[in-house]
């Protein structure tokens, strides 16, 4: 895995190798065993390498047989020794074993619809000099980051946002319309990011440069046709696809990892490694003090039954509070929730072990239906079927097993769900999610809730959230199922922009880690798109089809187990009487006021709750985090920029 | 106790605990505590052991439902025909 970072002028005014060498510098974590550069007076390309494949020969930027066409790369091709065959027959002749030359060879011969050929998750700028184009691309997951912003006229592009202000000619200001979407959907909704003029690549699409221009396409679009009964290949098929998913991801030349959540997901790509490598897999679990969050008998026992060499992050409050200002300057984002820190312990880890790829579990739960939410979204539609039923509700009390049990029973647990949200709303699933993430603005000073409504293109009244994501939805979305719709709004805007980000590759390559989601294969996605609802959730038993199949490659108790949600502490950490220093400078009502998100009384009596420890729920946690993390990344990012309405006004792009 | 001092007792309770970041919002004592947003079900579970400690009533679990606790007014009602004269519980300031 590496960082990728560069430049393009709209007039051949040059590049310059000390801008490049700052590009690189923000993000060496990604790349700590070497860098490189290019630059002429039009383009400069910047790059830092972590070695995977071709540790010798894959240095970057590489070029064609005759230079002609420059990349910098930042990802994995899996099916790079299929694609080279497939080019060497072509006639193209290759100097490395890297998956980095495949693509420029790949460009070459097929143009901008390489990119149907490619299985993998991947970020790149190729430079094609005798056309004067930057071909920007990013994966159809968004597993892997590209970010952008075009200043004065020129094109300016990196794996993280700090490369691209470390360039020196691209501002950090915040963007309060990206900040309202954190507090709305946990995280901003590409091409939006929380910097004004700063955008990411949205997945699945690519952008073309050429003479000032930035010229955007889609190369692919989640599709759910979905079969009425299932096939009876169809657990053959996933069998093979699992399979052949983890294998390709095995391809490196350096050992791969597993992280192990004790859950099923990460359990079956675990095993299914295990089986392929030729020494001892190592596992890598986080466990908490806290026995409510903690997972390790189940860890234990997927070990156990692997042999896997087996390494343990523990986690307890203190640790959480620690890193989260470093967690908070990787994410480059606020947050709305403090998991992310373990999963930074995670990798560093990971790291120490001298394991550089891990393969993990995420995106199994979005393709299988494993979230809660979708349980929650079928059972809502099933009560509110029949209204008038005093029994179907009672259902609800099913829900979220792992929350304090006192308070998701009765009338107001059961009536919260029913009055959500209408059927007929595309947002129908997610909308109490939603709502109850949103809940975060009521802490909102009036300086915030004035810049967001006026923070529409054109400084008219500003996108809702809500309505920005309903206009976005592709013309299939009303065809689909209620629970298709569903996990499209799951992989758009939480998989992506929160889990696979801030949860993951920043986390991760914080510490030079490269993750790799065999579930997030192409393939497995479209196969499970295909499957009837029913074969993924039956009833209320989760990714159903995906027991089935894994009975004989995980222990039972893990087959069966249900469904627990990845959660670390979020209030505690911070109110211990250990707690770091800057805790209480941060939450100081004068610097409160003077980022100017929230309004600083109201934040004065979430902090005496919090220290009280009558702080309950999401609607409080959330809203700790949120805040404490506005602030450390304000602190980090913008430092002294005000809000103040003129800031607002290029904000719509 | 009489309803008026229970009343502003639990106002009081419910401003600080679920208003505090809202001190523009005007609730009636008829207003739907629920729809309203100001309370969700975790924050049911607060106001029953203020109830508890307060007033000395303990709600039981099938009383726990919109009609007895969903407004100001509901919970007024509910905690005079349950304290029974003996209002001034443990908890009572």
């Amino acid at each position: 895995m590496c960082g990728l970072a560069g430049v393009a002028r709209r007039n051949p005014s040059g590049v310059s190798l000390a801008m490049l060498d700052r590009m690189s510098a923000a993000q060496r974590h990604r790349g700590p065993d070497g860098a490189g550069r290019y630059a002429d007076a039009q383009v400069g390309l910047a790059h830092v390498r972590l070695s995977i494949i071709d540790v010798a020969g894959g240095a970057q930027p590489l070029g064609n047989e005759d230079g002609s066409v420059l990349i910098v790369y930042n990802g994995e091709v899996y099916n790079y020794l299929e694609l080279a065959s497939e080019l060497y027959a072509a006639g193209h002749r290759f100097r490395t074993r890297c998956d980095t030359e495949v693509l420029v060879h790949a460009y070459e011969e097929w143009g901008t619809r390489m990119l149907d050929r490619l299985n993998g998750q991947f970020a790149f700028a190729i430079y094609d000099r005798p056309r004067r184009t930057v071909f920007l691309a990013r994966d159809r997951f968004g597993v892997r980051p590209l970010y952008y912003s075009v200043s004065n006229g020129d094109l300016f592009f990196a794996s993280e946002a700090k490369a691209l202000f470390a360039s020196g000619e691209v501002d950090a200001a915040l963007d309060p319309v990206g900040l309202d979407q954190v507090f709305t959907f946990w995280a901003a909704r590409p091409p939006r990011t929380v910097f004004q003029n700063v955008s990411q690549l949205e997945p699945g699409t690519y952008a073309i440069w050429r003479d000032g221009e930035l010229q955007h396409g889609r190369y692919y679009s989640l599709d759910y046709p979905e079969a009425r009964d299932e096939n009876p290949n169809d657990l053959e098929s996933l069998d093979a696809l699992l399979n052949s998913s983890v294998s390709l991801r095995l391809r490196s030349d350096v050992p791969v990892g597993g992280y192990l959540s004790g859950g099923l997901d990460s359990s079956i790509t675990c095993a299914l490694a295990a089986r392929r490598s030729p020494f001892a897999l190592r596992t890598f679990s986080v466990t908490f003090d806290d026995p409510q969050l903690d997972e390790s008998a189940f860890q234990r026992l997927v070990a156990g039954q692997l042999q896997s060499k087996h390494h343990i992050q523990g986690i307890g409050a203190a640790d959480v509070a620690t890193v989260f200002p470093e967690v908070v300057r990787h994410a480059e984002t606020p947050l709305v929730r403090t998991a992310p820190a373990p999963m930074y312990l995670l990798a560093r880890l990971a790291r120490e072990h001298d394991i550089k790829v891990v393969l993990t579990g995420e995106g199994s739960d979005e393709l299988f239906l494993g979230y809660d939410l979708f349980k929650e979204t079928a059972l809502r539609l099933f009560c509110l079927r029949q209204p008038q039923s005093q029994i179907r509700p009672r259902l609800f009390d099913r829900l979220y097993p792992y929350l304090d049990p006192r308070g998701r029973r009765g009338d107001f647990w059961r009536r919260s769900f029913l009055e959500a949200g209408s059927p007929d709303d595309p947002l129908f699933s997610h909308l109490p999610r939603f709502l109850l993430t949103s809940r975060i603005k009521e802490f909102y000073s009036a300086d915030m809730r004035a810049a967001v409504s006026r923070g529409g293109a054109g400084g008219g009244a500003g996108p809702d959230a809500l309505e920005e994501l309903r206009a976005s939805l592709p013309p299939a979305f009303a065809a689909w199922s209620p629970l298709n719709r569903a996990a499209y709004l799951e992989m758009v805007t939480l998989l992506s922009p929160y889990l696979l980000s801030s949860q993951g590759d920043r986390m991760s390559l914080a510490h030079g880690v490269e993750a790799r989601y065999p579930f997030l294969d192409t393939r497995v996605f479209e196969l499970a798109a295909r499957l009837p609802t029913g074969s993924k959730l039956r009833g209320l038993r989760e990714k159903a089809i995906l027991r089935r199949w894994a009975r004989h490659v995980v222990p039972p108790a893990v087959e069966q187990r249900p469904k627990q949600p990845y959660r670390a502490p979020d209030v505690p950490p911070f109110f211990t009487p250990t707690a770091p220093e800057y805790v209480e400078d941060v939450l100081d009502a004068s610097n409160i006021a003077r980022t100017g998100v929230f309004e600083p009384a109201a934040v004065a009596g979430l902090v005496r709750r919090c220290r009280a420890g009558t702080a309950m729920g999401f609607r409080e946690s959330q809203a700790l985090v949120g805040i404490l993390s506005t602030e450390l990344w304000h602190r980090q990012f913008i430092s002294e920029t005000r809000l103040e309405p003129s800031t607002v006004e290029a904000g719509g792009a | 106790m009489n309803a008026t001092e229970i009343l502003t007792r639990t106002r009081a309770y419910v401003q600080d605990t679920f208003l505090y970041m809202r001190p523009d919002f005007v609730l009636r004592d008829e207003d739907r505590l629920l729809q309203r947003g100001v309370i969700d079900s975790m924050g049911v579970m607060e106001l029953l052991a203020f109830l508890r400690s307060e007033f000395g009533v303990t709600v039981a679990d099938e009383d726990i439902t919109e009609t007895n606790l969903g407004s100001l007014a509901d919970i007024v009602r509910y905690v005079a025909a349950h304290s029974n004269g003996n209002g001034n519980g443990n908890g009572a300031k």
